[in-house]
């Protein structure tokens, strides 16, 4: 492989590693502050609008109506797996063959590799964290302190919420603190009803609307960013043309541009980040086009890592030198261990004979949730944390399609109502493990001749136990609400379809068990930061893009702070 | 170890851009085969006061899905069913094939070939069917028309009475 030559030209200010929801904010960030920020990004450029090609089509206009060929779905049996990808959105995709890694344990990898990443993807859920998530690992005695406590990240929130824009009704819950909330959506009839029977028999139960990244009531600093009132489409993993959604694309990335600050540079993998032994610092990175497979050194005198929870996890495992022979910043030996995900195994299904003279209309991007309730204030069951979950109501219509002829036509045109159905899924908690983990593969090489990454994770006792009480407890809550024909399931599904890695760069106090410091900077390694999934100490239940925004934006002001004092 | 990589590098050509008009004919089919099965669609949903499955192109929709979305065995039964439907056609009318009998002779040949039929026939004759509603249903005419489709302006209203519209 060639090393070009690199020069001046190659110097920044700042390298961000990665342009998704996480990147996308050091972007904005760093250059709000003026700093000359280079954004690299391993895939594609996706502009906004231009490069949605899906996304202004009928069902209809679909060659396959929106299903899958069965070529692709062979060719990709992992991404086949994930809800949102169709016949619309496979172009935002990562295919299976493309980019390889290890599957030590079944884990389903789904990937975004593109300028905004899977910030065009994301089911855009934007839970805010509590002290009871933050002081879990040290309450429970799992993982390590987390360094920080809600008060440190709760101003970051409120920042990166109002730029974001969020809908959602201020609850009034101590588990899931409120934010900066546009109006809510709406709740349909049978919802509602369960809200009031779940208030009216559990005292520390509570179904809410969901928090989402919508524009409901857009507000001049949305306008600013070219971005309109959500349209209720429905069809948001095509890339929203109406910048109705948050995604790095319609956000933060043109934003970032708009200072003339950024120099974005798609189609560039990182190998690995460059450390100095002399300076005792990092001083760049070495980047592989994606096209001509040749290698540059591009420099800066800060990084921000956000390559996505595990490929952050590589970078870092991929950066060896002298000084840290076990990957950057890796004095502790963490580095790839402690990952976790959120258990999405669990669902529950059933019916309600209650409100047949009522129906919904239109579509809503948003549903109902109902925060974590087990364990909150102190240990009570015979397992260690919780699960929050979804919960959704919907009447569905019915035709007889008996026969054929003009009577089938006929009945095909008149449908009538069904009942409703309603159901929810689990969004469990996972202990990060010390076994639990990713390393380099000591032979396997991806295309780029990168090792590629062997993936290690899996539930535990803990996880199943949560599954059989989710179960239990929602039978338990339908059943006091009246639904009936209610039906448990265990998809059985793997790690990584959930789609919420995290970990193996944790935060925590102590340079000695953990990797970065209250300020996602690496301890051993001041001028590298990670901000994304991969700093997560423990997981919460919650949906996690909101925390990295807040987190993100924190650490940059820290870091441009540190810059001005002469300390980074 | 490039060569094992090249195959899904780029889009495939669906995901680019199509119209309707683009689509091409079913390598699956013979031109006969194909007639039989847009004769089959017809008198399943025919052309009433609004348009019926021809109109839709529904039988193109079909041979798309059977081809492109489903596994070698239902292309087979697709085959064999139509072959079926043409032998005993002849077989019950003197020599007519299914396109030449009438409506009437149509349905009563259907409702009959599901009656008795095999399993294999039986399957056909369900695939064909639900193909079709699908077509009709998801069609540019159904959806803009029958359902009231609006790609924008979207909304959620969550408790309407039942009563009001549609």
């Amino acid at each position: 492989m060639t090393i070009l030559e690199s020069t001046a030209a190659n110097q920044y200010d700042a390298i961000v590693v990665g342009s998704g929801i996480s990147g996308g904010w050091a972007a904005k960030e760093l250059t709000k502050h003026g700093l000359r920020t280079l954004v690299l990004e391993r895939g594609r450029d996706v502009k906004h609008v231009t490069d949605y090609p899906t996304g202004m089509m009928s069902p209809w206009e679909f060659e396959h109506r929106t299903q899958l060929p069965l070529e692709i779905k062979e060719a990709n049996p992992i991404v086949s797996k994930c809800y949102a990808f169709y016949e619309g959105s496979t172009h935002f995709f990562v295919k299976d063959a493309e980019h390889p890694y290890v599957q030590e344990k079944p884990f389903d990898w789904i990937r975004g590799y593109q300028v905004g990443g899977k910030s065009l993807l994301w089911a855009r859920q934007t839970q805010r964290w509590s002290d009871f998530d933050f002081e879990g690992p040290a309450r429970d005695g799992f993982a390590v302190d987390w360094p920080i406590r809600y008060a440190d990240i709760a101003p970051w929130y409120s920042y990166v919420e109002k730029f974001a824009g969020i809908s959602g009704n201020k609850d009034g819950l101590p588990n899931l603190p409120d934010g900066e909330f546009q109006k809510p959506h709406e709740m349909n009839c049978v919802e509602d009803y369960f809200q009031k029977q779940i208030a009216s028999k559990y005292k520390d139960r509570n179904v809410i609307q969901g928090r989402c990244a919508h524009l409901t009531e857009p507000k001049d600093i949305h306008f600013q960013q070219g971005r309109a009132q959500c349209q209720h489409r429905t069809i948001c993993e095509r890339g929203c043309p109406f910048g109705g959604y948050f995604s790095s694309n319609a956000s933060t990335i043109p934003w970032a541009a708009k200072t003339g600050k950024m120099t974005l540079r798609p189609h560039s993998v990182v190998h690995s980040i460059i450390y100095d032994e002399k300076k005792g610092k990092a001083t760049g990175v070495r980047v592989i086009d994606a096209n001509t497979k040749k290698m540059t050194e591009y420099y800066a005198r800060i990084i921000f890592v956000n390559a996505a929870a595990l490929n952050t996890n590589l970078v870092l495992l991929n950066s060896t030198s002298n000084r840290f022979p076990n990957g950057l910043g890796n004095d502790s030996g963490v580095l790839g261990k402690y990952v976790a995900f959120h258990n999405y195994r669990a669902t529950i299904s059933a019916e309600y004979d209650g409100f047949l003279d009522m129906k919904t209309e239109g579509r809503r991007p948003n549903s109902p949730y109902i925060p974590r309730f087990r364990n909150v204030h102190k240990q009570e069951t015979n397992f260690l944390r919780g699960y929050a979950a979804g919960f959704n109501a919907g009447r569905g219509t019915y035709t007889n399609q008996d026969g054929i002829g003009a009577d089938l036509k006929k009945n095909l045109m008149n449908p009538s109502w069904g009942g409703w159905h309603v159901g929810s899924h689990m969004m469990g908690e996972t202990i990060p493990k010390e076994n639990s983990t990713v390393q380099l593969d000591p032979n396997k090489k991806d295309p780029f001749g990168i090792p590629q990454l062997a993936i290690n994770m899996f539930y535990d006792d803990n996880d199943e136990k949560m599954i059989k009480d989710f179960h239990e407890q929602f039978t338990e809550m339908y059943t006091a609400a009246g639904f009936k024909n209610i039906r448990t399931r265990d998809s059985k599904q793997a790690p990584g379809l959930d789609i919420h890695e995290m970990g193996g760069v944790r935060m925590g106090k102590d340079p000695k068990t953990s990797m970065l410091n209250k300020w996602n900077q690496l301890h051993a390694c001041k001028n590298v930061f990670v901000t994304d999934g991969a700093s997560m100490t423990s997981t919460s239940t919650q949906n996690p893009s909101l925390t990295y925004m807040a987190l993100t934006a924190r650490a940059v002001d820290y870091a441009v702070k540190e810059m001005k004092k002469q300390n980074l | 170890m490039a060569a094992a990589f090249g195959g899904l590098l780029s889009l495939p050509s669906w995901a680019q851009h199509w119209t309707p008009e683009t689509v091409a004919g079913s390598p699956l089919l013979s031109a006969l085969e194909e007639s039989t099965l847009a004769d089959l669609a017809e008198t399943i949903i025919p052309e009433t006061d609004i348009p019926g499955a021809k109109s839709l192109g529904v039988p193109a929709y079909i041979q798309k899905i059977v081809n492109d979305c489903m596994d070698t065995k239902a292309q087979e039964t697709l085959k064999n069913g139509l072959y079926t439907v043409s032998d005993l056609a002849q077989k019950s009318s003197g020599g007519k094939t299914f396109s030449g009998m009438d409506t009437n002779q149509r349905l009563n040949f259907l409702n009959q070939l599901n009656a008795g039929a095999d399993e294999e026939t039986k399957d056909f004759f369900k695939l064909v069917k639900s193909l079709t509603i699908r077509g009709f249903t998801t069609s540019e005419y159904f959806q803009t028309n029958i359902n009231h489709y609006q790609l924008v302006p979207g909304f959620y209203h969550g408790c309407v009475p039942v009563s009001t519209g549609k």
